[in-house]
């Protein structure tokens, strides 16, 4: 009790609408930004849903793919020239393209769904296929459905787990769905189906089975992923790109965060949270600044240092960050809990992201409190009297 | 207590403004005070006593002439100096000031934990010191829910918690009604008197005059001498009773008159004669109090040069210079009508005479 008065503290409680409304200015801003910085995260995660769930080390593309969902192709020959190469143990040839799926239960109901063919005696797959169902698309007209797809696709993850056959039609072709694995949506997917390369050709009758849209290169155990890189890099022309698993991640990161105005969106919606929050904190750090001037002015005359103020005003900015932050942190998280439902997008507060939040927060107040103390330059001891 | 005056004035002026603005506010003031005395500051408003407390008080940096308070120069003192030197002194201020956010006890431990005291020994100080402006009770209370007086004793106790030599106060009984005014100039009477403080009251309630040791009088920026000060007032304020209740200014005058009369008549007034004249003045001559006391003042006046008579030869009634004054402008004032008369020089040989003045060197007119 006769420790050092926390004069910040008695001063933002001594008016208690004013700290009420400051704190609630404060948790929307940090709700925002929150808000803003997962929807971005969870934009680059759910973006590389199949970069991350298909097994290779190197995969091979066409130069003008910028992302999955709109591949474009490459021959065939320049992922078998890969297999030449030491050190290399398998290559799987990936067909990948938009097609039309007409919902099983209402058919004039057609929406564009990612398919994707592949031989099945190759590997690359076994994280989202087992092995039961690798043999189910072996047989034509057979394919498997990623079960957490939008709803509008119709209920097949309903019928298929009641035991009933399911049917759709894919490009005007009918087929059966075999089985489900599960992936999930993203910003410019909204489900999948992963068939052979044979069926994938049914479907798509146009495409030719000698250009493939990626390439995946698994290596022997104990290689080092670059040092193959390069190897095969010089050896073969420059149609083909060659890379790593992270520089395939990258690329398509890149593309939604720099090429697609979405990534730029979502950092600008937190910038905007960090200046709403900014403004509220300053305009009551301000008003408080502000009231107590007189105050301000009589500890001036009593010999207190303009340090001191300066340290009053930071302590209740500090204090408005703290109490805004937790509150904030409280909704956004239900927010988030709500929102994976609803988009199945991956939105999940970790740790490190609620830590950058706040001390982005404290850094808002902080700057808010620093601006609000010009005013207190002006502060003259003389006026007291 | 040390030896020096606690707070030195030399030559002090004082302006404000820059350029074609400027304007002097103090001019040349000069004064010692010293522990343990009350001085108070009088002066119509823009006389510059806020001016010249704001500058003892460190409150600005003194630009011409040497303020010294408790041995720090102030001329062109930087921020740090200033500093140190408002730390030693316990400020009463008009308004109170106290912190609203704060309890009583957390305000005035606002001044002491300045003074680097803390824990236990705060705690007992600060019950101290309330106990000592008779705030024990309040002690939680924050200033909203106290009265005027309060609010202004709780102020004292924050001024006067680190025992400062130096007390400086601004119209500490503004805000206040007589009865609370009173008490609290007392109280700070008390106070400073029990710490030995040197006290400065700036104030325009001619009520509380009485408990200072000596007055200082400023009028645009000068210093003025009390006599002057009291001279200019209560000329005013006769001329002002003259014009506007003729009746009342004869009758007190005939009062005053006839009350000096009896004075001279019995050279030795003692005080329980003086306790007397103002009880019959009240309730036989139906006089008010103020009124009473009015011609008591006025007939002491004349009383006052009398008594000097009877001890002329230790101490004479004026000194060799004013002797001089006095006797000129007798001689002239008897001229003024045209001539002297030998009427009127027999009368002054006879003042003179009475008021053990010699006029040599002092040449008669003709």
């Amino acid at each position: 009790m006769f420790a050092s008065i926390p004069l910040g503290w008695l001063q933002l409680k001594a008016q208690k609408l004013r700290l009420v409304a400051a704190i609630m200015g404060i948790t929307f801003a940090v709700i925002l930004i929150f808000v803003q910085l997962e929807f971005r995260e969870a934009l680059f995660v759910s973006a590389v849903r199949y970069h991350t769930a298909m097994d290779y080390d190197l995969a091979m593309l066409s130069p003008k793919t910028d992302f999955m969902v709109s591949s474009k192709q490459f021959p065939r020959s320049r992922l078998y020239q890969a297999l030449g190469f030491d050190g290399v143990e398998s290559a799987t040839a990936v067909y990948m393209r938009l097609v039309s799926w007409r919902n099983p239960v209402d058919p004039s109901n057609a929406r564009n769904i990612l398919a994707i063919g592949f031989d099945p005696s190759e590997p690359g797959f076994e994280r989202l296929l087992n092995a039961e169902q690798v043999e189910a698309i072996k047989i034509p007209d057979q394919v498997i459905f990623d079960r957490r797809g939008r709803d509008e696709y119709g209920p097949v993850r309903e019928l298929l787990d009641a035991g009933q056959a399911v049917s759709a039609e894919i490009n005007d072709r009918r087929v059966a769905i075999a089985g489900m694995y599960e992936v999930g949506t993203s910003f410019g997917l909204d489900g999948g189906v992963i068939t052979s390369d044979l069926n994938f050709l049914r479907i798509l009758p146009t495409r030719k089975r000698s250009a493939i849209d990626f390439g995946l290169v698994k290596l022997k155990p104990g290689q080092d992923a670059e040092e193959v890189q390069a190897r095969i890099r010089e050896a073969i022309p420059g149609d083909v790109r060659l890379l790593t698993r992270r520089e395939f991640m990258d690329l398509e990161i890149q593309y939604w965060n720099k090429t697609t105005p979405i990534g730029y969106i979502f950092a600008f919606g937190a910038a905007m949270g960090l200046i709403v929050g900014l403004i509220i904190v300053y305009q009551i750090l301000f008003a408080d600044v502000q009231d107590h001037l007189k105050e301000y002015a009589t500890l001036k005359a009593m010999g207190y240092t303009h340090g001191y103020l300066r340290n009053v005003v930071l302590q209740e900015a500090v204090i408005l960050a703290v109490l805004g932050f937790l509150p904030g942190m409280g909704i956004a998280h239900l927010v988030f809990t709500k929102g994976s439902d609803a988009t199945r997008l991956p939105l999940d507060m970790s740790v490190q992201s609620a830590l950058g939040v706040f001390v982005l927060t404290v850094a808002m107040c902080a700057g808010s409190g620093m601006m609000a103390l010009r005013k207190l330059r002006a502060v003259d001891p003389a006026e007291v009297f | 207590m040390d030896s020096g005056a606690r707070i030195a004035l030399e030559d002090v002026s004082h302006m404000y403004g820059k350029g074609a603005l400027e304007k002097q506010v103090l001019f040349d003031i000069g004064t010692h005070i010293d522990g343990g005395e009350i001085v108070i500051l009088t002066g119509p408003s823009g006389s510059g006593k806020t001016t010249l407390l704001t500058l003892i008080g460190a409150l600005r940096s003194a630009q011409k002439g040497s303020v010294k308070v408790l041995g720090q120069e102030l001329l062109n003192a930087g921020e740090k100096a200033l500093i140190k030197v408002r730390r030693q002194i316990g400020y009463i201020f008009q308004a109170h000031n106290l912190l609203d956010s704060l309890t009583v006890h957390q305000n005035v431990q606002m001044a002491l934990q300045l003074g680097g005291v803390t824990g236990r020994d705060a705690g007992d100080r600060i019950a101290t010191v309330l106990q000592r402006v008779g705030l024990a009770e309040y002690e939680h209370k924050f200033p909203g829910e106290l009265s005027g007086g309060q609010k202004q004793r709780a102020g004292i106790a924050r001024a006067l918690v680190n025992r400062p030599q130096i007390v400086l106060a601004d119209e500490p009984t503004a805000s206040l009604d007589k009865q609370s005014g009173r008490d609290v100039v007392e109280l700070i009477q008390d106070l400073a008197r029990e710490d030995g403080s040197a006290v400065i009251l700036v104030t325009h309630d001619n009520r509380i005059l009485d408990v200072a040791d000596r007055i200082l009088h400023l009028e645009d920026g000068r210093m003025k001498s009390l006599s002057e000060v009291v001279s200019e007032g209560t000329s005013r304020m006769l001329n002002l009773l003259e014009k506007h209740d003729p009746h009342s200014a004869n009758y007190l005058a005939a009062f005053s008159f006839a009350l000096a009369r009896i004075a001279y008549a019995d050279s030795e007034v003692t005080d329980s004669e003086r306790d007397e004249m103002r009880r019959i003045l009240h309730e036989v001559a139906k006089l008010e109090p103020a009124e009473v006391e009015f011609i008591m003042e006025l007939s002491m006046m004349q009383k006052r040069a009398r008594s000097g008579l009877d001890n002329r030869i230790t101490n004479p009634v004026f000194d060799k210079d004013r002797a001089e004054h006095f006797l000129n402008s007798l001689y002239a004032i008897a001229q003024a009508d045209g001539a002297v008369s030998s009427e009127e020089l027999v009368e002054i040989e006879a003042i003179a005479a009475e008021f053990g003045l010699t006029q040599s060197g002092i040449s008669a007119s003709d």
